[in-house]
């Protein structure tokens, strides 16, 4: 790799840090975003910002970059306080982010797009297209897209060019800081390729590069030092000439994973094939060779990987949402098409989803009416409503599930985030479903909620229901799982089985460490 | 358990709090105090006369209003109500004036033209805005210009007249003083309500407004519901038509222009939000009231037409100010 030689270079001296972030805390609501986070950029240095989704990067990211404000801990920018009030204000300190989705006006030209900030105007006070028109010129000569035109509209432009505008868009202003959220993640290698050499120039010119990445090999291509964020916290800062991919990832493991896996549930005895995949490629990512798995009654199957792996579309797939491309899905052992989540669900299938706001719940409306919402056939005769029956069995399953609530005519949106997520699982225990797909079932749920959510799940399964769930959070899969399929590029890298389970083995499958998968030389 | 005794004495003592009454009751203390307001400030308002005249003119804007609710209530709008109903009349119009029926023929002929054409346009209105998941703004928007040029063209832009003398009495009947025309609409409300509170249907479209797609993963068909919703209200907007023939004795393809908005007012004044999934249509019979008592009460205090309409407008703003304030104080 051309870039390859970026990372022999020296890293920076220590006294060159000139921007130094402190204990640095953010917390949303009872949540700990960022639970201490201290680290240090050197002027032209490429530093990596590593870790698990959830680890406190983004947060750290929009923090800098002036979208929300921190709680404590300090940041000094050259010499100075830093606390930006705005993206705005970050920009004027020289910070510049190019985010991970796009922020680019599609019907807009080029040159528009990148002096939209502040264009440039005649002495009428009227917009100079030909000055406009230079200036894009020259931020994009700056970084050798000499090839495109900057009176083309953005739409025009495939995923990596739009890239790489934003990057010349982020340039053009003076930077000193540029961050670069996950810029592969949408690029081919030839792009990538590119990507590394204009950041080796901008690298050159004394700006500083933050690269947040999941891809362990680019970091070690193009970055000097990384840092590694676990739990909202800086675990530590290394020289990558100093490291190696293993000892990274064992940072962000951590040491103590033994706890919850030692909690050992009572094995039962596994049933028939409730829900078989064959191949199955789902709209996400039409070009993979598909998923395939076997899930057997009785049965939890965890399904790990990273955020953009093609977990949620796998459920989607199968619940007939977007409704896959090709493979097939058996249930029974009896192939079957959904057409939508109706059918789904007359074959016994309940869907968990990920956003209780905007999938799960109906926050303004009964808890009541929330529970029964999948099964209004039995709290009604003839499309009449019982609603003293509704009551009944909301009550009920709120018993069950030990749900805290007020009054069952309440709105969904006066319980906890827990008690929120309970109600949906409610709304699909109340189908006796056969097949439970969940995703993130515990997502901003407090521990003692995660706890019983855990046990609710694991008697679904001891009842015979099977049990297929996509989580972010390793220690969670463990608790829960009888073996983990990890999924990276939207195809399942490997499996864990549950005396192996740990959160190294995961994540190495899921950063293509494997043997064989892995030390690619693409 | 703990739970259970929770749930148990939870039940058992419903919550009465004043911001929740107030929350409930804003509209009717509204109109109640438009009511005192008129009563004391002008000498005929509360005569007999006056509020049967209030009665007969809030109906056809009700009867409007109670289905424009259905469709408001998912999140959709229908501005084609008006032209609809001119529609629907000129071609009840047409059916009533066929030589060859006895009275009761020709007026059962006219009511069932007049719903059935309501209801085909409304049913065009929800199948091609749920097929094709495009903005109801823009699809009634064309059918307004549809049902209002097919009304001309039947019509030959002329207006029908002569209808069977029963027809008429009907229009003009009243019980104690209440026109038989308003008890229609006031069952329509009726009807309306029970459907929206103790039905599978009414509870899914309420769902629906709130939160289309977890309706939607819940296994329901949302597009069926939403034609349903805009059928609805193709349905009162051919109902209205046979009111308003009942009335004015006569089939006129220019009827209805504006009245789309009027019904679209009732149901905001009334407190259902125009995103959809809140509101009740006892508030759109409030809503409608309002409109009734503050047009017909503005006039007698001495203020013109134009000074009317002007502030009904100012009523429409504040009420939907009104309700971003009830959205942010329910959120908290």
């Amino acid at each position: 790799m051309a870039a390859a030689s970026l990372a022999a270079a020296p890293a920076a001296a220590p006294d060159r840090a000139f921007l130094t972030v402190e204990g640095l805390k953010k917390h949303f609501g009872g949540v700990k975003a960022l639970d201490g986070v201290s680290f240090s950029l050197d002027e032209g240095e490429v530093h990596a910002l590593v870790g698990e989704n959830g680890a406190g990067k983004s947060t750290l990211i929009k923090i800098l970059s002036g979208v929300f404000p921190y709680d404590a801990g300090q940041i000094v920018l050259a010499g100075e306080a830093y606390r930006p009030l705005s993206p705005h204000d970050a920009k004027d300190h020289g910070v510049q982010v190019v985010h991970q989705e796009f922020n680019l006006l599609e019907h807009l030209t080029i040159a528009e797009n990148i002096s939209i900030e502040q264009l440039p105007k005649n002495s009428f006070g009227l917009l100079d297209r030909k000055e406009m028109n230079r200036r894009a010129r020259k931020a994009l000569d700056a970084i050798g897209l000499t090839d495109v035109d900057v009176t083309a509209p953005v739409r025009s432009l495939g995923i990596a060019h739009r890239q790489l505008v934003e990057i010349a868009r982020a340039l053009q202003s003076k930077s000193r800081i540029l961050i670069l959220d996950e810029p592969t993640a949408t690029l081919t290698e030839r792009e990538t390729k590119r990507l590394f050499d204009i950041v080796a120039g901008i690298k050159a010119d004394g700006v500083t590069v933050v690269f947040v990445s999941h891809h362990l090999d680019e970091v070690f291509a193009i970055c000097d030092r990384v840092t590694v964020f676990r739990n909202g916290k800086t675990i530590a800062t290394d020289l990558i000439s100093e490291t190696t991919p293993e000892g990274v990832v064992q940072r962000m493991v951590g040491r103590k994973l033994a706890a919850e896996q030692e909690e050992h549930p009572d094995r039962h005895a596994l049933g028939e094939s409730a829900l078989r995949l064959e191949n199955l490629v789902t709209a996400a990512n039409p070009g993979s060779t598909g998923v395939s798995l076997d899930l057997r009654y009785g049965e939890i199957v965890g399904i790990s990987g990273l955020v953009g792996a093609g977990r949620t579309e796998i459920l989607r797939g199968i619940f007939g949402i977007d409704p896959p491309q090709s493979g097939k899905i058996f249930r029974d052992g009896a192939e079957v098409r959904f057409k939508g989540p109706r059918d789904a669900i007359a074959a016994g299938i309940g869907f968990v989803t990920e956003d209780r706001k905007d999938e799960g719940l109906i926050l303004g409306m009964p808890i009541a009416a929330n529970i029964s919402l999948a099964n209004m056939g039995s709290v009604s005769r003839s499309g009449l409503l019982k609603l003293a029956e509704e009551t009944r069995q909301a009550v009920a399953s709120a018993a069950r599930l030990t749900l805290k609530y007020g009054r069952t005519s309440d709105p969904a949106s006066s319980l906890s985030g827990g008690n929120q997520q309970k109600v949906v699982l409610a709304k699909w225990l109340a189908r006796n479903p056969k097949v439970l797909l969940l995703d993130e079932p515990t997502r901003g749920v407090d521990v003692g909620a995660k706890a019983e959510i855990y046990a609710i799940l694991k008697d679904l399964a001891r009842e015979g229901v099977a049990l297929l769930v996509v989580s972010s959070e390793m220690p969670e899969l463990m608790t829960l799982a009888d073996r983990i399929l990890v999924l990276a590029e939207h195809e399942i890298q490997g499996e864990v089985k549950r005396p192996d389970f740990s959160e190294e083995n995961i994540l190495k499958l899921a950063y293509g460490q494997t043997p064989g998968a892995g030390e690619n030389d693409k | 358990m703990t739970t259970e005794t929770l749930s148990e004495t939870a039940a058992a003592a419903p919550k009465f709090s004043i911001r929740t009454v107030l929350h409930n009751a804003g509209i009717g203390l509204a109109l109640l105090a438009l009511i005192v307001f008129f009563s004391l400030f002008t000498e005929h308002f509360l005569t007999p006369n006056n509020i049967t005249n209030i009665l007969t003119q809030i109906t056809i804007n009700l009867v409007l209003a109670v289905g424009m609710t259905f469709v408001i209530l998912i999140g959709g709008i229908d501005l084609s109500v008006g032209s609809v109903m001119a529609f629907a009349a000129v071609v009840a119009g047409k059916a009533i004036t066929l030589p060859g029926f006895g009275p009761a023929e020709a007026i059962a002929l006219a009511v069932v033209a007049a719903t059935l054409t309501g209801v085909f346009c409304g049913f065009l209105n929800g199948a091609i805005s749920a097929y094709w998941s495009l903005p109801s703004f823009i699809i009634t928007l064309g059918m307004l210009n549809i049902a209002r040029g097919a009304a001309l063209q039947v019509s030959e832009a002329q207006t029908i007249y002569s209808f069977p003398f029963a027809f008429e009495e009907f229009g003009s009947a009243m019980i104690y003083g209440v026109p038989v025309v308003f008890l229609v609409a006031l069952v329509l409300v009726f009807i309306a309500w029970f459907v929206l509170n103790f039905t599978v249907f009414g509870r899914l479209i309420y769902g629906i407004g709130n939160n289309e797609e977890a309706v939607r993963l819940a296994g329901h068909s949302v597009a069926r519901y939403k034609i349903a919703a805009f059928t609805i209200c193709g349905l009162t907007a051919g109902i209205a038509a046979v009111v308003y023939m009942a009335r004015l004795n006569i089939s006129s393809p220019i009827a209805g222009i504006g009245f789309e908005l009027n019904a679209i007012a009732a149901v905001i004044i009334g407190g259902t939000s125009l995103s959809g999934g809140r509101g009740s249509v006892i508030g759109t019979l409030l809503g409608a009231f309002i409109i009734g008592v503050l047009a017909n009460g503005l006039i007698l205090i001495g203020l013109s037409d134009f000074m009317r309409q002007m502030i009904t407008g100012v009523v429409i703003i504040v009420a939907v100010i009104l309700d971003y304030y009830r959205a942010k104080y329910a959120a908290k």
